[in-house]
């Protein structure tokens, strides 16, 4: 009975602490592109800045524009894929990448829209202020 | 006004809980019958009024009143009735009421097929839940403690600072923000009821199992709890299955399944509960687990409410595609999940000396112990989904500002797990019919090991698996159908009403083979270019401007319009031109692609479209949505969209200058002279003409008393594309009341909207003078870019789901039907 209940306890805790282990390395934590320069991959949250260009350039096969940090800081986002759906309308982007030259180049983005499920304040009822 | 009586009635049936949740307490604890028969008609009173008030909702819903924040937030004008109904459940509030009318319905049936001694206890943890669950959704303003958000509140009363609600209290829009177009499927119709009906389920066993420490009676709740957990579980793999199957065919992200937190709140209750299946198996069988069985009743239950909590309270806001807004309910989930977590695993721990426990350990080959271990692994993936969807909450241990984990994170736990799973299946199928030793078992093993090796080996070879640990995880799955299938062919000569459970192994076995398949071995299709550019990428040999090595493949291609393109070198692609229609959505493209297999297989076309979303869309800017052609196959199927197309990019163009208030097009003159000899060719933009020869001009195309008249023949060349049209412009020299005009009529190209005209004809050097119009826009062939991918085996994925379906059914029918015999015997 003994070693059994040791044996099991000693399971748990090896299981246990591998798996947090394997999960603490697996999440990491968002930064603002100063701090990405020094990350091999990081997630950088901002919102789009769109006072200056962005497209899709069929040439090079890449997305570009470029993105605001949390702290103001403006750089340029290349992404080599086609402009995800519901881009502009994104109140928040996160990009996953690594940041080379001042350009941070995305291998994944995410958009938080506020399509269905935030507070409306923000949008506007453009097809309802004719009455 | 609706509105109010909806209010009323909502608060009506509130109250009612209320009222009940009292009454059903009383009659537990004094085991009164008169109060008890109170309580139920408070249960029903509760439910009517609550379905009335539902009823409410969808008549202001299908009479469009605007004035009514959630009609105007979720529905439109243009709304086909079935989605107009359907929004009644689309947002947060009207989720939750429909959760409490699906539990109302199952505590109908607990109410008429529950025996003592359980039926009140059971129902005061039913009403418990119903309580916090309607709470969500009275909207109750108590000194200023805000309770729940109504469905019923008005625009005025949602946001009364906006600046129009301020100049008119009584505003009411002329149209609502409509639905979603991903939501307008029918599969999103039917989800959101089929997941509620599983969690309402799925409240039951976590009832008896309260219900059993109330009366300490551990042996006999199992057995009317084990077919309603059965059904829950039945509903919730159901709509696993559609969430998943909709992701696949509407979104763009490109599979069933991406470990999204909001799929993981179904898929953790859905683990638990099946390792609660488990253990009340061998409770009911063997008489033993009475502890895992309760413990795992109660666990699943409050792996719902924690993953609504996690779902419904914003905290995931950041990380999942479909979060739900933050309703400000965060204070009432969190209180909701504190309860059931101290109720459930506090009284669990208060009776803890009290469960029975079993005399001696059983042995490892016995189904005892097999299905334990079944049941424990079911747990533990579970933990570990939880663990990762968890990580806004439970990665603040390790950083800051948490991100989710990577896929990885679930696919690499999740593979070792299940593989073990797979192993054990079989060896529990065989123990749990029959008594075996270890010879005895190798001896019944041996023909299916000997069939698993060799459709192992077969999969390997013919799938150019590379892999030792898919080899394994291959092995394994083949494993858990072959030797499952031999416990089916023994089962069906005795007891063929008793083949769910091995059903259902298979059905796991077969979902693991197509889960590998179409995840691991998905192959994008890409031209001949982009595939060698890719491998060039491979190999480390593509740098970009700035001289650093590029390390993402290309996943698209370009097509143009009617020039063929080698793909995958399997087929020859052609992309034929696209239709505009307004039906179903009002400006959608469908996209013509033609498939011709190279090795002479037959013709197919694909189809994908691309339409604006009209609930997202403003006047300056188009929100365009692609919705994906899937050809589905037995083998492999080719998932394919147009991730973009000229015509989104001169619509974008349109609009966004419609937007900026300048004239749509410069009006800038672009006419350009070319003087060209003849034989000889002048260049102009992207053309080259070339004068060929003149040719007679024919009577009745000159205008009367004409004095010269003569045509050029030229050939005109668009230079990068290498195509050529050939003209003949007309130049003619009449008089008219006696003074000279000439007559140069335009031609157009249409192809290249290029107008030519012969304006001059020079006599002393044998040439000619053209007008051209419309050199400086540069003419573009139509094209789209497209991502493809080819998957294989998503057939065997979905036949995998449904032999699931299939064993949990008849596990259920078969549980069910000794339950109502033992009700009507007793």
């Amino acid at each position: 009975m003994k070693p059994k209940l040791v044996l099991g306890i000693f399971s748990i805790v090896l299981f246990t602490s591998l798996l947090m282990y394997n999960f603490g390395n697996s999440i990491s934590t968002y930064v603002n592109f100063e701090q990405a320069e020094t990350r091999s991959s990081s997630h950088v949250v901002g919102v789009w800045d769109s006072s200056q260009e962005y497209g899709f350039s069929r040439e090079t096969m890449q997305f570009s524009f470029y993105m605001k940090d949390e702290d103001g800081d403006v750089r340029r986002v290349v992404y080599p894929r086609p402009k995800p759906n519901n881009f502009e309308q994104a109140t928040q982007l996160v990009v996953i990448g690594e940041m080379r030259n001042n350009v941070f180049h995305a291998n994944d983005m995410l958009m938080k829209c506020p399509s269905k499920y935030n507070d409306m304040s923000e949008i506007e009822f453009s097809s309802a202020e004719g009455n | 006004m609706m509105g109010t009586l909806g209010n009323v009635f909502l608060a009506g049936s509130f109250v009612a809980a209320l009222f009940a949740l009292i009454t059903y307490a009383i009659s537990a604890y004094r085991e009164d019958k008169k109060i008890e028969s109170i309580s139920h008609k408070l249960w029903v009173t509760k439910g009517v009024f609550l379905l009335i008030a539902s009823g409410i909702l969808i008549y202001l819903t299908m009479t469009h009143q605007f004035q009514y924040y959630y009609v105007w937030n979720y529905t439109s004008l243009d709304l086909e009735t079935q989605y107009l109904f359907s929004a009644f459940y689309g947002g947060q509030e009207g989720s939750f009421m429909l959760w409490v009318i699906c539990s109302f319905i199952v505590g109908l049936g607990l109410i008429k097929w529950t025996r003592k001694p359980y039926r009140a206890p059971v129902m005061f943890v039913m009403t418990l839940t119903q309580v916090f669950l309607l709470s969500m959704v009275v909207g109750w303003d108590i000194f200023g403690i805000n309770i729940g958000a109504s469905p019923f509140r008005t625009i005025a009363q949602e946001m009364p600072n906006a600046p129009f609600i301020q100049a008119n209290p009584d505003f009411v829009p002329n149209d609502g923000s409509g639905l979603n177009d991903l939501l307008k499927s029918p599969w999103m119709m039917i989800h959101p009821p089929i997941i509620f009906v599983g969690f309402a389920m799925m409240t039951v066993p976590f009832a008896f199992a309260i219900a059993s420490l109330w009366t300490k009676t551990y042996h006999d709740w199992i057995k009317p709890a084990l077919p309603w957990t059965l059904a829950a579980n039945l509903c919730l793999l159901t709509a696993i299955f559609l969430g998943g199957y909709w992701a696949y065919e509407t979104l763009s992200f490109g599979g069933y399944w991406a470990w999204d937190p909001v799929e993981n709140a179904s898929l953790v209750p859905w683990l638990i509960g099946t390792a609660g299946i488990h253990a009340m198996i061998i409770q009911r069988k063997s008489a033993r687990a009475h502890k895992a069985a309760i413990f795992l009743a109660i666990l699943a239950y409050i792996g719902i409410v924690y993953q609504t909590f996690l779902t419904r309270s914003g905290v995931l806001a950041d990380q999942s595609v479909h979060s739900f807004v933050d309703l400000g309910l965060y204070g009432q989930l969190l209180l909701f999940i504190l309860v059931m977590t101290f109720m459930g695993i506090g009284f669990y721990l208060y009776r803890y000396k009290d469960l029975p426990s079993p005399e001696k350990e059983s042995t490892i080959l016995s189904r005892e112990f097999m299905t334990f271990t079944g049941s424990m692994l079911l747990l533990i993936l579970g933990l570990v989904i939880i663990l990762g969807t968890s990580s806004p909450v439970l990665g603040r241990l390790f950083v800051d500002n948490p991100t989710p984990p990577e896929m990885a994170f679930y696919n690499q736990w999740s593979m070792p797990i299940v593989i073990i799973m797979a192993l054990f299946t079989v060896l529990g199928q065989h123990l749990f019919w029959k008594r075996y030793t270890w010879e005895s078992l190798a001896g019944v093993l041996t023909i299916p090991l000997i069939l698993t090796s060799i459709a192992s080996v077969l999969s390997i070879v013919l799938g150019d698996v590379r892999s030792i640990y898919y080899m394994v995880f291959i092995f394994a799955a083949w494993f858990a159908v072959i030797g499952n299938a031999a416990v089916i062919v023994d089962l069906m000569k005795r007891k063929p009403k008793l083949i769910g459970g091995a059903l259902n192994h298979i059905g796991f076995g077969v979902l693991l083979l197509g889960i590998l398949a179409s995840s691991v071995y998905t192959e994008s299709l890409l031209d001949e270019r982009t595939a060698n550019y890719n491998q060039r990428i491979a190999q480390g040999d593509v740098y970009d401007e700035e001289g650093f090595p590029v390390t993402t493949p290309r996943e698209m291609f370009e097509m143009e319009l009617n020039s063929p393109k080698l793909i995958n070198e399997k087929w020859m692609v052609t992309y034929e031109g696209y239709e505009l229609s307004d039906s179903p959505r009002a400006g959608q493209q469908t996209y013509r692609l033609k498939f011709e297999p190279i090795d002479g297989g037959r013709t197919f076309y694909m189809n994908p479209e691309v339409y604006p979303m009209l609930t997202t869309s403003t006047m300056d800017n188009i929100e365009w949505s692609v919705d994906p052609h899937v050809r589905t196959g037995w083998t492999s199927d080719i998932y394919l969209y147009v991730a973009g197309s000229k015509y989104v990019q001169q619509e974008n163009e349109r609009v966004a200058a419609m937007g900026e208030m300048q004239p749509a097009v410069d009006q800038e003159d672009d006419k350009q002279t070319v003087e060209i000899n003849k034989g000889e060719t002048a260049e102009a933009g992207e053309f080259s003409f070339t004068f060929q020869e003149f040719l007679p001009a024919e009577e009745n195309q000159l205008p009367d008393d004409t004095q010269i008249g003569i045509r050029s023949l030229i050939r005109v060349e668009h230079v990068p594309s290498g195509e050529a049209y050939e003209v003949e412009p007309l130049f003619a020299v009449y008089t008219e009341e006696g003074r000279s005009f000439t007559y140069a009529p335009t031609l157009e190209i249409e192809r290249w909207s290029l107008k030519v005209q012969f304006t001059s004809v020079l006599p002393e050097s044998d040439s000619i003078e053209l007008t051209v119009e419309g050199l400086s826009q540069s003419f573009e062939e139509d094209w789209i870019l497209v991502v493809a991918e080819i998957k294989p085996f998503v057939s065997v994925v979905w036949l995998g789901t449904f032999l699931l379906m299939g064993g949990f059914s008849v596990s259920l029918l078969r549980h069910w039907s000794r339950e109502k015999k033992t009700g009507e015997n007793s």
